[in-house]
């Protein structure tokens, strides 16, 4: 009975075979179509976003600049404003809002260079640095603190106390030397030397005696 | 998630590995299934066996199926899977000596490998054929050149090309296997049966 059943069935195999392929395909057809999001995936960016691997120390940049790395691209993305009053050396302007213009797109969406971004402090960076990563763009940096991180350690380091490990002394030195290389004049350097007294010489006297006039002699 | 190998899911170093695998699954398939039959193979062209179509439209039909359904699910992302090269001429005059070829001898070229490994002499012959063509094309590719590296169309597929809704093509493509199916039963049962 049961085996008669299935065969049955199985007479119509290649009819059910077809509806199943029909359904499938169909279905297909008629499932509701959502927008796909171009970019990374939300949880790839949230993983991105708290880690702290895009900050640069503003003495890597320093280092950076220093030593003229051609692989780096600065980016001020404060307003045209505040970049023309103060800005890092050779850095570029995109303001946060003009951040997808199309003639900007060229300098972040690329392969070849490292983009550090910065702005006062790394809020706005942080900003300009979510959406690059959202659309995928490679190589994106955030300079840790801005350019106010820049000016309290790099352009006006603070001299550690007596008590501090060497090692501070060292990063105070090296720090230093930066911020002279960007322009900075410490007093130290102007120290006018004490003007070397040169003693003269005690003047001496010679005397010359005069000869006597030699008394007259003789005489009429 | 998907594809496994370039989202480095499995690592690349694998995907040798892996072809070695598939392949050995694959021919195992064609041979169980009596693929490596040339009478088999060319009973499509003559009408008294119709598996070749069947199984290849059905092969196409499932994946292309489960690749859509597995990329509207989120696991696989079409726009990352490999899409072949399109040369026009290249593609029209190799298609014509592939045919040529496939009902002169009965076999296509991955059938006959499998025909080779049973010990087939036909398919032998038919191997050494192909090393002969090859050694041909190698010889004279300057000629040939222009012909193979000429007419590149980019990687376009069809949704590129006719601007089509990939969903609409699997459901006509889908409707047009099931006719091709129904098709190919009705003309075997019209053909005289031939036992091989």
């Amino acid at each position: 009975m049961v085996k008669k059943k299935i065969a049955k069935v199985l007479a119509f195999r290649y009819t059910i075979l077809a509806v199943i392929l029909i359904l499938l395909a169909g279905g297909l057809v008629l499932l509701p179509k959502y927008q796909k999001h171009e970019g990374i995936k939300p949880e790839e960016l949230l993983s991105n976003t708290i880690s702290s691997e895009r900050y640069m120390t503003t003495d890597r940049l320093a280092h950076i600049l220093i030593n003229q790395d051609p692989s780096f691209i600065l980016i001020d993305v404060r307003d045209e404003k505040s970049f023309v009053n103060y800005t890092l050396p050779n850095a570029i302007n995109i303001p946060l809002k003009n951040l997808f213009n199309e003639e900007n797109i060229g300098y972040l969406n690329q392969n070849q260079y490292d983009v550090v971004l910065f702005s006062n402090d790394h809020f706005y960076a942080d900003q300009a640095w979510i959406l690059c990563n959202r659309l995928g763009y490679k190589n994106m940096r955030v300079l840790k603190g801005g350019i106010n991180e820049w000016y309290a350690t790099i352009i006006n380091p603070l001299k550690p106390a007596d008590n501090m490990p060497a090692t501070d002394f060292d990063l105070y030195a090296t720090r230093k030397a930066a911020s002279m290389f960007f322009g900075v004049v410490y007093p130290e350097q102007f120290k006018v030397e004490a003007p070397k007294i040169v003693k003269e010489a005690p003047k001496k006297v010679i005397t010359i005696e005069k000869k006597k006039k030699a008394p007259a002699e003789g005489g009429c | 998630m998907g594809p496994l190998i370039p989202n480095g899911v499995i690592p690349a170093e694998w995907d040798s590995i892996i072809a070695i695998l598939i392949g050995i699954a694959f021919g195992f398939v064609l041979e169980a299934s009596g693929f490596s039959s040339s009478r088999k193979l060319a009973g499509q062209f003559y009408g008294y066996d119709f598996a070749v179509l069947k199984v290849f439209f059905t092969a196409a039909l499932v994946s292309v199926i489960g690749v859509y359904y597995m990329d509207y699910l989120g696991y696989l992302d079409v726009t990352q899977l490999y899409v072949h090269p399109f040369y026009l001429w290249g593609a029209i005059i190799g298609g014509i000596i592939m045919g040529v070829g496939f009902v002169a001898a009965g076999f296509c070229p991955g059938t006959s490998l499998c025909a080779v490994a049973i010990g087939k002499i036909d398919a032998i012959v038919y191997v050494g054929g192909i090393m002969v063509g090859v050694f041909i094309f190698s010889e004279m590719y300057t000629i040939f050149e222009p012909i193979y590296n000429g007419y590149f169309y980019g990687n376009v597929t069809l949704e590129d090309s006719l601007g089509i809704n990939p969903y609409w093509f699997v459901f006509i493509f889908s409707m047009i296997a099931i006719v091709a199916f129904i098709a190919a039963d009705m003309v075997r049962k019209r053909v005289k049966k031939v036992f091989y």
